[in-house]
């Protein structure tokens, strides 16, 4: 695994914790995990094992209590350019979170205008370019409300790939997807993965984790259960939980 | 921009609805105006067509009423504004003398009325009959003697005269127009005079001697507009003053006129005239004979200086009724020697000489005081001064030279002498303000949508201090609102402590303080001096503020975290995210109430009376504190304030409407 190339991220002993009403809730405990350039992994897990809070904290959407986090090379603690590390981080949401009052282009050209400050000819260019690649180029100039939660996903993929990122982070993508829909999502993260992205991703979709993915984690609790290729997590894993949790999703 | 052109563009002919397709709502087929409506008041149950078929009528009664019309004139009309400039005027020019006996009554009952009848009435009863007995007639103008006194009717206005060859001292009835209507663009006005520019063409014949330049120039026309036109050709000539020659009849600050050789009188402005050679009279003394009178047999030695009009030099020296004693040479058995000096200094120093008793010295152009100068510079001289120069103040001969004009327009005839020009622009009247009779707008010099100069100070003031009050709301709302989502507790609670002191102090209370606590503040610790609208409008604004930042406040947290998380991921700062991502969706969200809070504050503007503001309220407290009309009064302006809000509803309704996202 180690043959002279820095892992792309690292994360290292990290703690996170939320204060709520009922106490204290322990996300994360201890979690380190590395990818190296061009590794797809996929983080499998039951819900609130802080498969989601990991990737927030890769894009510091969420801040950290304890540990450290390198992106790139750049420390997130602290960082004080974390725009810029955002900018290199492409995240898709669960829930897509396209600006609702903006075209599907006017979506992914936004952030190439303010945050990378390309000219509009230039990004529109980009745009159809995004467009015509997760295969909805006709549908540029609809707005979300006027799309399918498939095709919502897609331009969200295409608005996160606009910025050129060297990292992609899915939060369970196909989640609120009716099933039919989530082929066609699947089929752009496949593409994405064959291209040679570094790719994080959360999913319960064992096809893809099977087709496209270096290796599979499994969390539980805010730990780190067990990691190893997906063909052998997902037909003989190790460990108990593990077991139990993928006898009840297959 | 570009979102709402693809909005407008979005039922594209590609994706026509296909029979099997249902047709969205986007896609229903387009139906005319006239249908829409017709099928909505369908729709309408029969009971509020009767109520909206009685509004109207309400409405229709009480403003064709003059009670009510006399209210909205005073509540939003501005004569002096509306008549100031470039709105189309009528001035009654006549004899003031007549106005006050003939129409007064009249005018004033109009007035109460209907303004059009008036106009009616006066252009009809402007035929006059007379009846009396011809007192004195000139070539220009009959005096009639009648029972109310006597008449001057300038013979061109005469009508019908009865019988038509009447002599003066016999008895006649006589018609005739005693008034001439200008119809115009009143463009300047002044204490004495006001000026119509007219609508009429005018051709004016002139002698061509009076041409000073003559240029010869094209009016190039429109071809885009009309490709057959031709270009016009104009001559614009510089018109030499007339110089008018006649005597003198009268001669005050303003004006003079003359009796003119045929006869006829005429006036001239000062204004209009570049110069009045007046003849004046100078009488210099040989100082050692000043009170000498004239022995009998003697000769009278008279001295003149070259170029004199002796004849009309002595006839003004015997009409003086003090003529200096040396030279009342017409008494007794005095002869007269009329002694003529080539110049003004050897006629003067032969004076001193004693060569001649005195010197005669009349002129009437710029060396008229020449004489008089003299005598001043040469005290030693031996000569002295009869008494001032003076100026012929009647009976005598006098030039008037008018200015030269500039007059374009095209040559309709042209022979040796006489040349016609039919004027291009528009004649300037100038009329003697008192001696304009009437004086009516015509619309549209009211105060209407496509007039608004003709409105008066109150509604514009309303207006001004709610819009601008609105936008220093807005800014100041938008500020605290995103103030009030910051994670910055200092920020936070600053903004939380603005929001909670405004929201529970009254707007009374805190326009009363902008207007007389800190407005004086400002005065005496800055060099800024708040005018009484700028205090009415920071307080408005500061008041609303407060309710504006709660509206954004929510409107922004009505946005998903997801948007702004979204906006981050992308690499955006908290700035940009806000600017580009939350806001523009949070302020459609807050439209409505943001809208709701314009109409609140157009009608809370009510409030600045309390400044002694002249706004819609005040004027119409002055109105009726004048008139005592309560009712009609209060009515008017609410029913004023209403109109004034519908139409902002209206506004607010279509900005919704545009700002909306397609389902």
């Amino acid at each position: 695994m180690n043959n002279g190339v820095e892992p792309i991220i690292q994360i290292k002993n990290v703690h996170k914790h939320f204060h709520t009403l009922r106490g204290t809730v322990y996300a994360l405990r201890n979690v380190s995990l590395n990818v190296m350039p061009g590794e797809v992994v996929v983080i499998v897990g039951p819900s609130g094992s802080g498969k989601s809070t990991t990737l927030r904290c890769i894009n510091r959407l969420e801040t950290i209590d304890g540990g450290e986090i390198i992106v790139d090379n750049i420390p997130l603690k602290g960082a004080r350019n974390i725009n810029k590390v955002r900018a290199e981080v492409g995240m898709v949401f669960q829930s897509f979170n396209l600006f609702p009052d903006r075209t599907a282009l006017g979506n992914i050209v936004l952030a190439q205008r303010v945050v990378r400050r390309r000219r509009r000819a230039e990004a529109v260019d980009k745009a159809h370019d995004l467009l015509a690649k997760v295969g909805i180029p006709e549908k540029a100039d609809s707005y979300p409300a006027q799309l399918s939660g498939g095709q919502q996903q897609r331009v969200a993929i295409a608005r996160a790939l606009a910025m050129d990122p060297k990292i992609m982070l899915f939060d369970e993508p196909t989640s609120a997807l009716d099933p039919e829909m989530i082929k066609e999502v699947l089929d752009v993260m496949l593409a994405l993965a064959k291209e040679g992205m570094t790719m994080v991703v959360v999913s319960h979709e064992m096809g893809f984790a099977r087709a496209a993915a270096d290796r599979a984690v499994f969390m539980d609790e805010g730990r780190i259960v067990e990691e190893d290729k997906p063909d052998i997590l997902f037909s003989s894993p190790s460990h108990k939980r593990t077991k139990l949790f993928l006898s009840k999703i297959l | 921009m570009q979102d709402e052109s693809r909005l407008t563009e979005q039922p594209s002919p590609t994706e026509a609805p296909s029979p099997e397709d249902p047709p969205s709502d986007e896609f229903v087929p387009e139906t005319s105006t006239a249908d829409k409506i017709f099928n909505w008041l369908a729709g309408l149950p029969w009971w509020a067509i009767i109520l909206a078929v009685v509004a109207v009528a309400v409405l229709y009664s009480m403003f064709t009423s003059a009670a009510y019309q006399n209210v909205i004139r005073f509540l939003t009309d501005d004569p002096q504004r509306s008549t100031d400039d470039l709105f189309d005027v009528v001035q009654i020019v006549g004899e003031p003398a007549m106005i006050i006996g003939h129409f007064t009554g009249e005018t004033q009952d109009s007035v109460e009325s209907v303004i059009t009848e008036l106009l009616t009435e006066v252009i009809d009863s402007s035929l006059v009959t007379r009846a009396g007995f011809i007192e004195k007639e000139t070539p220009a103008t009959i005096t009639v003697q009648t029972d109310s006194g006597s008449v001057t009717i300038p013979k061109d206005r005469i009508k019908r005269m009865e019988p038509p060859d009447a002599a003066v001292g016999s008895d006649v009835e006589i018609s005739y127009i005693d008034r001439v209507t200008v119809t115009g663009t009143l463009t300047e006005r002044d204490d004495d005079t006001m000026t119509v520019r007219t609508v009429d063409e005018e051709i004016q014949t002139f002698a061509t001697a009076r041409i000073l330049n003559e240029e010869t120039s094209v009016i190039a026309c429109d071809k885009n507009a009309d490709p057959d036109c031709t270009d016009r050709e104009v001559v614009t000539i510089l018109r030499e003053g007339e110089i008018v020659t006649g005597t003198l009849t009268t001669l005050s600050q303003t004006g003079v006129s003359l009796q003119l050789p045929d006869e006829s009188t005429r006036e001239f402005r000062r204004a209009e005239v570049e110069y009045i050679h007046v003849p004046t009279l100078t009488i210099a003394l040989n100082e050692a004979q000043a009170e000498e009178p004239v022995a009998e047999g003697q000769e009278v030695r008279i001295g003149f200086v070259d170029g004199t009009d002796i004849t009309a030099a002595l006839e003004q020296l015997d009409q003086l009724e003090d003529i200096p004693v040396p030279l009342r040479y017409s008494e007794g058995s005095a002869r007269v020697a009329l002694v003529s000096y080539p110049d003004i200094k050897a006629a003067l120093e032969a004076t001193g000489a004693g060569d001649v008793a005195g010197l005669v010295y009349l002129d009437a152009g710029s060396e008229r005081w020449a004489v008089a100068d003299w005598v001043d510079a040469n005290p030693d001289a031996g000569v002295v001064l009869a008494s001032e120069p003076r100026e012929c103040t009647r009976h005598c001969e006098i030039t008037v030279k008018m200015n030269d004009d500039e007059l374009t327009g095209t040559v309709t005839a042209r022979s040796a002498d006489e040349i016609s020009i039919r004027t291009v622009d528009a004649e300037y009247v100038v009329i003697d303000r008192d001696k304009i009779l009437d004086n009516r707008r015509m619309e549209p010099g009211v105060c209407a949508l496509n007039n608004l100069r003709g409105c008066n100070e109150g509604i514009f003031l309303t207006l001004r201090v709610t819009f601008l009050a609105y936008g220093l709301a807005l800014a100041i709302g938008l500020f605290v609102g995103l103030m009030r989502v910051s994670n910055n507790p200092v920020i936070y609670a600053i903004s939380t402590l603005y929001v909670e002191v405004i929201r529970g102090i009254p707007l009374l209370v805190i326009l009363l303080y902008a207007g007389f606590v800190i407005s004086p503040w400002i005065r005496d610790h800055t060099p800024v001096e708040l005018s009484d609208e700028w205090e009415a409008i920071i307080g408005l604004a500061f008041g609303y503020g407060a309710f504006i930042a709660e509206i954004f406040r929510a409107g922004i947290q009505s946005i998903s975290r997801g948007q702004m998380e979204a906006a981050r991921s992308l690499g955006m700062s908290y700035p940009q995210a806000m600017r580009h991502v939350i806001l523009p969706q949070a302020v459609r969200v807050v439209l409505p109430p943001l809208g709701n809070d314009f109409i609140a504050m157009l009608k809370d503007s009510a409030l600045i009376s309390v400044l002694a503001l002249p706004d819609l309220l005040q004027f119409g407290r002055l109105y009726i504190s004048r008139t005592f009309r309560a009712f009609e009064g209060y009515n008017t302006v609410a029913i004023l304030y209403l109109l004034m809000t519908l139409f902002l509803s209206l506004l607010v309704r279509l900005i919704e409407r545009r700002s909306r996202l397609p389902q």
